[in-house]
């Protein structure tokens, strides 16, 4: 252990003697302070502003960590092989993997340091804004942003549309069979179809949701409710908003809320609207109601249309929790940059690693869309069959596993459940290390490790 | 291939009994390029043992292949064929690793930190205490001539300074066989033969030396047995006394004579000896000695705000070692008896040192020395046994010279 940390310390050394530390708090500092200053707008309201806010520098930490910390890994193990530093120490009594492990622990925790003293700000910041504002204002900010609430949704019926899309498929097929290379097409305009009814709900129609609050609603007595709200119009309204009128509770089983007056609301955008506490049944369901009096349709999004929120927590350990997670990415760059210079010299391993992270963030979309159709070189127009080249047999299922891979790193969004006071909860920052760090960065550190192991170090010619 | 092997099991210390420190076998490098086609045959299928304190020198012109050597040895690079034991393991072998000290051709030094960290650094790689580490440091950093610069950054040391932190890192662990790739480049005089005279300290203490050098007076001063590549090949092998011997010329210094000695010794010699073969000069100091001179009676009155002439050696460097004056070292390695061995094949140069080898072995010899003829002329009234009275004085200086012990 003590070797290791000796690696870990010249990391933390390199760092200050080359003044990345400075810099890249300069900056981060810069970003945070500066950011909502030139963001500040007198028309925003106390909870939009810290929503904002807390986009923009999360956002802009993140970015500014994560790339410092990919040049930073690159360069902590490329430079020190290219300048043949690396000669002299592994000349002493230390394994390879201690020396790669090593300089990852010297990463992680050079980027726990930065991090800390960024949130620190950001949160110092926040508190201190929070209380120059009057009571009441504080009250809204602390129950709809600078808290940690969890959610509830309705039950999904994603099984229930698939198991009828086939049904109905199957119809179709029966009294009018469809060409091979038809079948995805029809499937998906009979799943949207379906999908269509559920969302929908036409004019002088009304919408319910059972929403099952589980077991929150032991702890959840006399607390208030928020329906987080969002939806789309068919057709464009003259004012930009739409008349809504909400029920929320079970007649003879619950207290029963309603709008004392119809409530315009925007579309494409997300409402919150705060319900009296104790309208659940003793099982914990919360029955809402939705008329639309307007003269088109409204449609709410399964996946985000209707949302409880309730409070589960306090802002401070769930912003916590939240830079854990942005923690593990940083986690997951530190070794793609490791990983990269284990064989590769500075500059192309800097290269390698940015590509493949701008990739990984911008590129999904052709990988998605090659496995959704099943080939990369396109279906035979007379037969209707796909992916049935050795191509597709091996691009196909490559790509699954690269989008699996990348989707073990994106399935989370802490900035966004910051901003929107939305909790974090343990197991999620325990999946999101389990599935980046352990995984992820698991086994870019074995190959790292392996390749750095097997390297003649001594092929490096001095550049110093 | 024109390798001369001259029986390494004999005439040093460490190849005569000692256990084999470094095995070479077959060793074979070369270099490729990204499709895996022959760039370099850098080394060809070498062989040498290296022995318990040994020095060892690899010798050749630049890209012989003696830093390659070096490298395999370290694990840095991995053989093409052959096969490489250390302390008769692996070179990769991790805890081998603690008894090695590696001095590399350049300062391949981490120049953002200060000597102090450096060796800070080294030491807890090797796992040593905090205490130690300290006491280490402070010992290497006043031998090495830098305890007055311990907190500037390596990076701004000269090329004489870095080689003497580089020197003080490869010996932080004490280390049983220390592999010195060039140990003097870039060091001034005064720096040159404190490594030489560290080098045969730790010989003296049963350390193992590899000096991989160019620099032939380095190699000559300190080495027991060399290896000299060219093309990667061993084109020589064996000890300096086997490859240096001139066992056909002798050498008498003496102080300056009147002229009438002078001729009556010349002309008993020229009785055995041809006029032309005879050759009579004032013996000059070298350049080195004559430097160290000077630079000895001007430290006294100067400061200078580079590296330090270094101290003693490192206390635990010593261990009890030094109570010998280093010059000792050299006479035993002259003076211990030897088999001659026939040099087949290696072309020796002729030694240019006021004491030679054979000149020595003949000194020591203990069978009389027969009477010289008698004089040719009665003036110069020479007694029969004066030859030997005078090479027993000879003796006599050339020990007093040597460290002031008799042989």
């Amino acid at each position: 252990m003590q070797r290791t940390l000796a690696i870990v310390w010249l990391t933390w050394k390199a760092a200050f003697r080359f003044r990345l530390f400075l810099v890249v708090t300069v900056l981060l500092l810069g970003a945070v302070v500066g950011l909502p200053w030139m963001l500040h707008d007198p028309h925003f309201t106390a909870q939009e502003f810290t929503q904002v806010q807390l986009t923009y520098t999360l956002s802009a930490v993140t970015l500014l960590l994560g790339l410092a910390t990919l040049w930073l890994a690159c360069g902590t193990l490329a430079r020190d092989i290219e300048e043949c530093q690396m000669q002299v120490v592994v000349t002493k009594p230390i394994a390879r993997w201690q020396i790669w492990l090593g300089k990852w622990l010297g990463l992680l925790s050079l980027n726990a340091a930065l991090l800390t003293i960024a949130g620190a700000v950001i949160y110092g910041q926040l508190m201190f804004q929070s209380h120059k504002l009057d009571f009441k204002q504080q009250q809204v900010l602390k129950n709809e942003v600078l808290v940690a609430r969890g959610v509830a949704r309705e039950k999904s019926v994603d099984a229930e549309i698939e198991a009828e899309t086939k049904r109905i498929l199957q119809e179709r097929l029966a009294k009018n069979p469809v060409a091979k290379a038809d079948l995805n097409e029809v499937m998906k305009q009979i799943r949207e179809g379906l999908k269509a009814e559920v969302q929908g709900v036409p004019p002088g129609y009304q919408r319910g949701w059972k929403i099952d609050l589980g077991v929150a609603r032991h702890w959840l007595k006399d607390q208030p409710l928020f329906l987080r709200v969002k939806f789309n119009a068919a057709e464009k309204s003259p004012t930009g908003t739409y008349a809504t009128m909400w029920q929320v509770g079970e007649p003879e089983k619950t207290r029963i809320w309603q709008t004392e007056s119809p409530l315009r609301l925007a579309p494409d955008t997300f409402h919150e609207i705060q319900i009296p506490p104790d309208l659940f049944n003793s099982d914990g369901t919360l029955t809402i109601l939705m008329v639309n009096p307007n003269p088109t349709t409204l449609i709410f999004p399964l996946e985000d249309g209707m949302e409880v929120l309730y409070r589960e927590g306090g802002f401070g350990l769930n912003f916590i929790r939240g830079l854990g997670i942005i923690f593990c990415w940083m986690a997951l760059f530190a070794t793609l940059g490791l990983a990269a210079s284990s064989f590769l010299g500075f500059n192309v391993a800097a290269f390698a690693s940015l590509s493949a992270l701008v990739i990984a963030t911008l590129g999904t979309g052709t990988l998605t869309s090659a496995v959704e159709q099943g080939t990369v070189m396109g279906g035979n127009e007379e037969t209707g069959e796909v992916g049935s080249s050795i191509i597709d047999g091996i691009a196909i299922p490559l790509f699954k596993g690269i989008l699996n891979l990348i989707n073990l790193a994106k399935d989370f969004s802490p900035i966004d459940a910051l901003s929107t006071g939305r909790s974090i909860p343990l197991p999620m920052l325990g999946t999101a290390f389990a599935q980046i760090v352990l995984v992820l960065c698991g086994i870019m550190v074995i190959f790292g490790i392996w390749t750095f192991s097997r390297r003649e170090l001594a092929r490096a010619q001095g550049t110093q | 291939m024109a390798v001369a092997e001259l029986n390494p099991q004999s005439a040093t210390r460490g190849s005569q009994t000692g256990e084999v420190v470094v095995s070479v076998r077959g060793l074979t490098k070369v270099f490729k390029d990204f499709w895996g086609r022959a760039k370099a045959r850098a080394v060809d299928n070498v062989d040498f043992e290296v022995r318990r304190g040994e020095v060892f020198g690899l010798l050749g012109p630049n890209g012989s292949g003696k830093s390659t050597t070096v490298k395999m040895m370290l694990g840095l690079l991995n053989p093409t064929k052959g096969h490489i034991e250390v302390f008769g393991h692996s070179p990769k072998h991790v805890q081998t690793k603690s008894r090695i000290g590696y001095l590399p051709e350049e300062s391949y030094l981490y120049r953002y930190l200060n000597s102090r960290e450096t060796l800070d650094f080294f030491g807890n790689l090797f796992h040593l205490p905090p205490g130690e580490r300290q006491k280490r440091a402070d010992q290497l950093l006043e031998m090495v001539g830098l305890n007055l610069t311990q907190t500037r950054a390596v990076g701004e040391f000269s090329k004489g300074m870095q080689r003497r932190i580089g020197l003080a890192q490869a010996l932080i662990n004490d280390p049983d066989l220390v592999i010195l790739d060039e140990p003097t480049a870039g060091l001034d005089p005064i720096g040159c033969r404190e490594v030489k005279d560290l080098i045969i300290a730790l010989a003296r203490r049963g350390k193992t030396v590899i000096l991989s050098s160019h620099l032939l007076s380095d190699v000559e001063d300190v080495c027991d047995r060399v290896v000299i590549y060219y093309g990667g090949k061993v084109q020589a092998l064996g000890t300096l006394k086997e490859l240096l011997a001139t066992p056909d010329a002798v050498r008498i210094t003496t102080p300056v004579l009147p002229r009438e000695t002078m001729e009556r010794v010349l002309e008993v010699i020229r009785k055995d000896v041809d006029a032309g073969k005879i050759r009579v000069d004032n013996p000059t100091q070298n350049l080195e000695s004559y430097f160290l001179d000077v630079v000895n009676k001007a430290r006294a009155s100067a400061e200078t705000s580079g590296a330090q002439s270094g101290a003693r050696v490192a206390e635990y460097l010593r261990a009890g070692g030094e109570e010998k004056p280093a010059t000792d070292k050299l006479l035993e390695r002259l003076t211990l008896p030897t088999a001659a061995q026939k040099v087949e094949e290696a072309k020796p140069v002729a030694a240019a040192a006021a004491v030679s080898d054979s000149k020595l072995a003949e000194l020591t010899k203990t069978k009389p020395v027969e009477p010289a003829p008698a004089p040719a002329t009665p003036a110069t009234e020479a007694k029969p046994a004066a030859p030997a009275q005078d090479l027993s004085k000879a003796n006599e200086k050339l020990s007093s010279l040597l460290g002031g012990k008799k042989p």
